[in-house]
């Protein structure tokens, strides 16, 4: 397959805005939820079933982009089935739309304690996969995900052609988390926040025999899927949500290894980061200039990340999610203008904060990429 | 500020449970060691609010409190602390997450209020009827971590007005990603970035 000029032309600005070389914003759609209702199918389908995932998101995306151009995509445009990812991410149970859930209501992690104490034992004398194994099965039937993973096999590389063939490039093939990020789904926050104050040091040796394999998961499954980059995920490692001892000691050292790693084997990290960072937000230059993107939901201050890093690292954001489905278009422009016009085009992929909401309007959605677009 | 403030406000929990034993003991009045907690969790409130601790920081100190006041209010008898104020808390309808709120209940019995925890995925009707049963409350707290929930917030707002009890509490409201904005579209009084704001407009609403 050889991909249009269009595609070529948008992947080249991509590499540019990573490398901050662009002079234009680029436009990135993030919305992994949002355009069931626009598109007229359930949430139910639409998180379910990946060819309605795909079809219906690359309808929506298209749609947009007949309007103002859409130059690339965080993640891809679905063919995805929510909980599997989602599950194998956090290792918490995911409650899907349709059977746990109204058939229109969004999917939510059910916040529940399935991992023991003892089980950090468990990981630091057997790793990474005896957790998983044991895990796995109370959040997840192991048949629903050797079944995704069975489409996937049929089905990625014709849905990845697909995605080139309307002219999209993606940025990142791959959401992995810390294990961090881990831990303290299968523990839930309120019990794992608690296991880093009492046993810091049993917290800190699982994360780091878990370290390797989720490093070797990410780069193979990367380079499997052919992809330019990988997310690195900081949710509840934020800046904002855990103590500096905390933070330095258990959530950085392994998101840098994972980044660093990435870097070493051509993979563009993205670090997909919500909640506020600003207190750490200096540590991202430990990792070579131009090289990373910091991807953030409008919680932390792009402006300060700016002054702070320079043109160390490309941001992609951060329009807030809430503006997106609460706000007017005008106020959807006025917001990335003054972005723009504050930190400059340079390194800067507009997109929704975290990932626009499923009640974010269409409307808000054109006038964020429209601004960008229309800038100067 | 005490020895079990002091402990408290720097997150010993050991020490600090020990010290607790030692001085029921003692003879100490539980009134007093509670009240000394509570002057700790004022301390803990404003280190998060200067900047110097974190959400894990005030969830391990609710977490102390907890089990401080597990250990005392057995003890108390009649002679309890006198409540500040009365709240009705809910995760609103269609949004199962807790943590948040879960988080603001901790923080607001740690600062002497009562508390109506209505759970979470609350239906509006059921914060009417909360708040019929509970005529004293003058706040209520409605915690929301999706977008997609903002109209539950709204329809918990109105129901409380089809009720004819708006006037009669202030609503705040907190969770994810929210600013005033969604206070006007929700029709709600007050928003709080954070656990510790809502034990602060809480205050100021008494």
């Amino acid at each position: 397959m050889t991909p249009s000029k269009l595609y070529l032309e948008r992947l080249e600005k991509v590499k540019k805005t990573i490398a901050l070389e662009n002079d234009r914003p680029t436009t990135c759609y993030m919305g992994t939820s949002t355009p069931a209702a626009h598109m007229g199918v359930t949430m139910a389908e639409f998180a379910n079933n990946p060819d309605v995932n795909l079809d219906v998101s690359l309808g929506y995306i298209n749609e947009i982009n007949k309007i103002t151009p859409i130059d690339c995509l965080n993640t891809g445009a679905g063919g995805i089935k929510i909980n599997v990812g989602l599950t194998m991410t956090w290792l918490s149970r995911i409650k899907m739309p349709g059977r746990e859930l109204p058939e229109n209501s969004i999917w939510q992690v059910e916040e529940k304690k399935v991992m023991e104490v003892e089980d950090y034992d468990l990981v630091i004398e057997k790793g990474y996969d005896a957790l998983v194994q044991k895990i796995l099965p109370k959040v997840i039937d192991p048949a629903e995900v050797q079944e995704y993973m069975n489409y996937v096999q049929e089905n990625g590389e014709r849905n990845a052609k697909r995605v080139i063939e309307n002219g999209y490039p993606s940025i990142n093939s791959l959401s992995s988390a810390p294990p961090f990020e881990m831990l303290c789904g299968a523990r839930s926050m309120t019990n794992f926040f608690m296991d880093c104050y009492k046993m810091p040091d049993k917290v800190k040796a699982a994360i780091e025999a878990m370290l390797p394999k989720a490093i070797d998961i990410l780069i193979t499954s990367t380079k499997q899927a052919n992809g330019m980059g990988t997310w690195i995920g900081g949710w509840r490692g934020a800046s904002a949500m855990v103590a500096p001892k905390i933070w330095d000691e258990l959530v950085w050292p392994s998101m840098y290894e994972m980044g660093k790693a990435c870097l070493e084997n051509g993979i563009v990290p993205t670090f997909h980061l919500d909640q506020n960072w600003d207190r750490d937000i200096e540590r991202f230059k430990e990792f070579p200039a131009k090289s990373i993107i910091i991807n953030t939901d409008g919680m932390t201050d792009l402006r300060n990340a700016r002054k702070v890093l320079g043109d160390h690292a490309a941001f992609m954001g951060d329009v807030p999610p809430q503006l997106l489905a609460t706000g007017t278009p005008e106020q959807v422009k006025d917001y990335v203008k003054r972005l723009l016009d504050d930190i400059g085009p340079q390194g800067v992929f507009i997109t929704a904060g975290c990932d626009a909401p499923a009640n974010a309007k269409f409307e808000n959605m054109v006038a964020m990429f429209e601004a960008a677009n229309e800038w100067r | 500020m005490g020895a079990i403030a002091q402990m408290l406000a720097r997150l010993e929990d050991e020490n600090l449970l020990a010290e607790v034993r030692k001085q029921l003991d003692e003879g100490v009045d539980p009134l007093a060691i509670f009240k000394e907690c509570q002057e700790g969790m004022v301390e803990v409130g404003d280190k998060f609010s200067s900047g110097e601790y974190f959400v894990s920081d005030l969830m391990m100190a609710g977490s102390i409190f907890k089990q401080v006041n597990e250990m005392v209010t057995p003890l108390l008898g009649e002679e309890k602390a006198e409540k500040v104020g009365k709240v009705v808390m809910g995760t609103v309808k269609g949004d199962i997450h807790d943590i948040g709120k879960d988080l603001v209940v901790a923080l607001l019995n740690a600062a002497n209020f009562e508390v109506v925890d209505l759970g979470v995925d609350v239906k509006p009707e059921a914060f009417v009827e909360a708040l019929k049963a509970n005529p004293d409350a003058k706040v209520v707290g409605l915690s929301c971590l999706l977008t997609t929930c903002y109209d539950a917030m709204k329809e918990t707002v109105e129901a409380i007005a089809e009720a004819g009890l708006r006037d009669k509490v202030k609503i705040m409201i907190g969770g994810g990603s929210l600013d005033q904005s969604v206070v006007d579209y929700a029709g709600a009084d007050k928003f709080g970035m954070d656990a510790q704001a809502a034990v602060t407009i809480a205050k100021e609403w008494m």
